[in-house]
């Protein structure tokens, strides 16, 4: 069994949009959530955020970073199948009436969820700010991607300052704290960012809740690759997680293990693959 | 009375050279002539009192399977197996039979017991290799309506496969629910291939297909759909989702690269092939200098998996030589391939250099004369202590069960998180009733597969008292 792609289009020169018919999933998901895929019998399990999941359908955005990301741009399109499609894997948020809900954003999946949670949010009464940031004004998404419409207050931001505010969603929320009163802020994308998000908002006592991206195999609680120590105790990331309390994080550990524990592999098959696609002209 | 021979007719393996470099099987089991030669060892003890048959969970009639072999009927003897069991081709290949049929065979009291495991193995491969099952299986097919209720078996595992093929064959309509990609649960994920092959795992899901088993991949009870949905769409639900959590041991540098659970690390090498990387896409990284913490099966397993991925590895194990609870020919096999084994050594600090494991410091332990309730000695801590070099450590020291299934659901569990089973498999909840691991925390294969068969009598029974009420 296999499950449809049903449109796929580009976000940015980076970045892309796929939408898979997974009524299972759909009918499930709520926001904080996430999903996995396969490609094909021989592919990798791919954790991935939920941009949107309607109508039997979960849409998301993706990087092409990696042998797999690179590999569902150039060879899938819409009419192909998935080999795989499960979830939703992770424990959602708690939706409520908050007051004033932050959502604040700088890397792909980050922008997904910043779409989704205020998407929710605002459905249950909550003023909703949204801060997103982008490298340049070549790789903002187009409108009907941005969060803007699920937003009562909007912030685009990019690096260079091509676009919108010049910095990034730090900076934002630097000023923001400090002018308004922001009940709890939500936050998705680069890790980085989100330790430094962390340690700006601690002073002022703004409950913050962070996306703590893993390596992972399963996704649900069988593994312990995506374990992070949080408060001091071990705990899974697609089974407790994956939105965590951005506070009590030890975000050093989280950093290292996502991006170094299987970094020569991960170089290796994404040079692999890209000689094949140069070989065959598509690039 | 049969002349006794002490000595059992051994089984071909293939040489350590040669399997080393592989994930091929490494036992070749017993052809025609050498089974029914170990056949004849068997004393043939009366059914109402060998003492085999007992120390088998399930209780196979072990000498009416023998005595098959020995006048070469391998057609009966799978059926008298298949009265008990079956998935003989898997529990001939895992059981720990020297803790079970063969541990009590009278045979072993003063020689070596019968080779009741590889018999049985025996029994299975050949009656697959020449047909033989399918005729058996023609005449269960007959019996396969589907008309009798709808039953909802959560988990593709042993219990859970064992607990379908039951009930299909009474006749009722079963779907299982499996959450990853591939059924089979521990066999698919855990053991690997040189213990037990794919192809003996696939051809136990086609025969259940044959009966008209339906498994949905890809669904996650309690998070693609909850136990309350189930019930809704069902008469009765089976929980056999195993002991799916790894233990991690609380000691300073357990977030450090390359410290793998046992269950990460199987389940990359043997589920997502990562051995065959780049070729297959899930990587795996090991170093030169591997080691195991624990000394189970699947201390075992990782083990030799790390082995044959080229490097050199150190069993570590907390308790002495005698108190290792891997099975015997596993332990046998790791030694013959050159895993080394340090014993009464507790792990208590990971060291660690740009993120990376370097060393393993251990407590050295001595054993006491008392006993625990598992019957194994106590230990103590001496306070001397020794540092051992690992660029690759994976923790093998068991597992709990996976709280996905129990949380949020009124499903009643015990404090090790295990569920709250009745003396009929049923849990708090009425209709749902569970089995394997998943109320036993960590056991056996055969274990999960008796659990599964009384558990489909008892869902038997359920819905008919529920239909006439």
């Amino acid at each position: 069994m296999g499950y449809l792609i049903t449109a796929k289009e580009d976000l940015s020169p980076i970045d892309y949009f796929v939408e898979v018919e997974a009524p299972h999933v759909a009918s499930a998901w709520k926001p904080g959530q996430f999903v996995v895929f396969i490609l094909h019998e021989k592919g990798e399990r791919v954790p991935m955020s939920v941009y949107k999941a309607e109508n039997g359908k979960i849409g998301m955005f993706i990087r092409k970073l990696g042998k797999t990301s690179l590999q569902l741009y150039y060879e899938y399109n819409p009419g192909d199948e998935l080999w795989s499609f499960v979830g939703p894997l992770g424990k959602p948020i708690k939706l409520k009436h908050y007051g004033r809900v932050a959502f604040v954003s700088d890397a792909v999946c980050g922008q997904a969820e910043n779409y989704a949670t205020l998407k929710a949010m605002r459905e249950k009464g909550n003023y909703t700010i949204s801060v997103q940031t982008f490298e340049d004004k070549e790789r903002v998404y187009p409108m009907r991607f941005l969060a803007k419409e699920v937003a009562d207050e909007y912030y685009l931001t990019t690096l260079d300052g091509s676009v919108g505010i010049k910095g990034h969603y730090l900076d934002v929320v630097t000023e923001l704290i400090k002018k308004d009163k922001v009940d709890v802020i939500f936050a998705g994308g680069k890790l980085g960012s989100l330790a430094k998000l962390a340690e700006l908002t601690k002073p002022y006592g703004i409950p913050t809740y962070a996306t703590v991206r893993q390596i992972m195999v399963d996704g649900t609680g069988m593994c312990g690759s995506c374990r992070v120590l949080y408060d001091g105790k071990v705990k899974f990331a697609c089974r407790d997680g994956p939105v965590f309390d951005a506070h009590k994080i030890d975000w050093v550990d989280a950093i290292r293990r996502n991006s170094e524990r299987f970094k020569e592999q991960e170089k290796l098959a994404k040079e692999r693959y890209l000689e094949y696609l140069r070989t065959k002209g598509v690039i | 009375m049969p002349k006794l021979i002490k000595e059992r007719v051994s089984t071909p393996e293939r040489p350590v050279e040669e399997r080393t470099k592989d994930f091929g099987e490494v036992n070749l089991g017993y052809t025609f002539e050498l089974a029914v030669k170990e056949a004849e060892r068997c004393l043939q003890c009366p059914e109402n009192y060998a003492p085999c048959i007992k120390g088998c969970p399930v209780h196979i009639n072990i000498p009416g399977f023998i005595a098959k072999i020995k006048e070469g009927d391998i057609e009966s003897a799978l059926r008298i197996i298949w009265n008990d069991n079956t998935l003989p081709a898997i529990t001939g290949r895992v059981c720990p039979q020297e803790d079970q049929c063969e541990g009590a065979c009278v045979v072993g009291k003063v020689g070596q017991a019968v080779n009741i495991g590889k018999l049985e193995r025996f029994v299975a491969d050949y009656a697959r290799k020449h047909g033989i099952e399918e005729e058996l299986l023609c005449e269960f097919e007959e019996k396969c309506s589907g008309a009798l209720g709808n039953v909802a078996v959560v988990g593709a595992g042993p219990a859970g496969l064992t607990c379908a093929g039951e009930l299909a064959k009474m006749g009722y309509s079963v779907t299982i629910y499996e959450a990853l990609h591939k059924p089979g649960g521990v066999l698919i994920y855990g053991i690997p291939e040189f213990r037990l092959p794919k192809e003996i795992l696939n051809h136990e899901l086609a025969k259940l297909n044959r009966l008209g088993v339906r498994i949905l991949t890809d669904h996650v009870v309690g998070k693609t759909v909850t136990i309350e949905e189930l019930l809704e769409e069902y008469d009765a639900v089976f929980i056999g989702t195993g002991a799916g959590t790894p233990k991690l041991l609380n000691i300073p540098g357990i977030l450090l690269d390359r410290i793998y659970s046992a269950n990460e690390f199987l389940t990359r090498i043997n589920l997502m092939k990562a051995y065959a990387f780049p070729n297959y896409d899930t990587p795996i990284a090991i170093g030169k200098r591997v080691v195991v913490i624990g000394a189970g099966n699947t201390a075992m397993d990782a083990a030799r998996s790390a082995l044959r991925l080229g490097a050199e590895v150190i069993i570590a194990y907390r308790r002495g030589e005698e108190d290792v609870s891997a099975r015997e020919e596993e332990v046998v096999h790791a030694k013959e391939e050159g895993v080394k084994f340090m014993y009464f050594v507790q792990p208590v600090k990971f060291l660690g250099e740009n993120g990376k494991v370097k060393a393993v410091r251990f407590e050295k332990m001595e054993p006491l004369e008392e006993k625990d309730h598992k019957g194994k000695r106590k230990i103590r801590p001496t306070g001397e202590y020794v540092t051992v070099e690992a660029d690759t450590v994976i923790i093998a020291i068991g597992l709990e069960p996976n709280k996905i299934i129990s949380d949020g659901t009124g499903l009643k569990t015990n404090p090790d998180g295990t569920l709250v089973v009745d003396e009929n498999l049923m849990t708090s909840i009425p209709g749902v009733f569970a089995g394997g691991d998943a109320i036993r925390g960590e056991a056996t294969v055969i274990l999960a597969m008796g659990d599964g068969k009384r558990a489909a009598k008892a869902i038997d029974e359920y819905i008919r008292t529920k239909m006439s009420s």
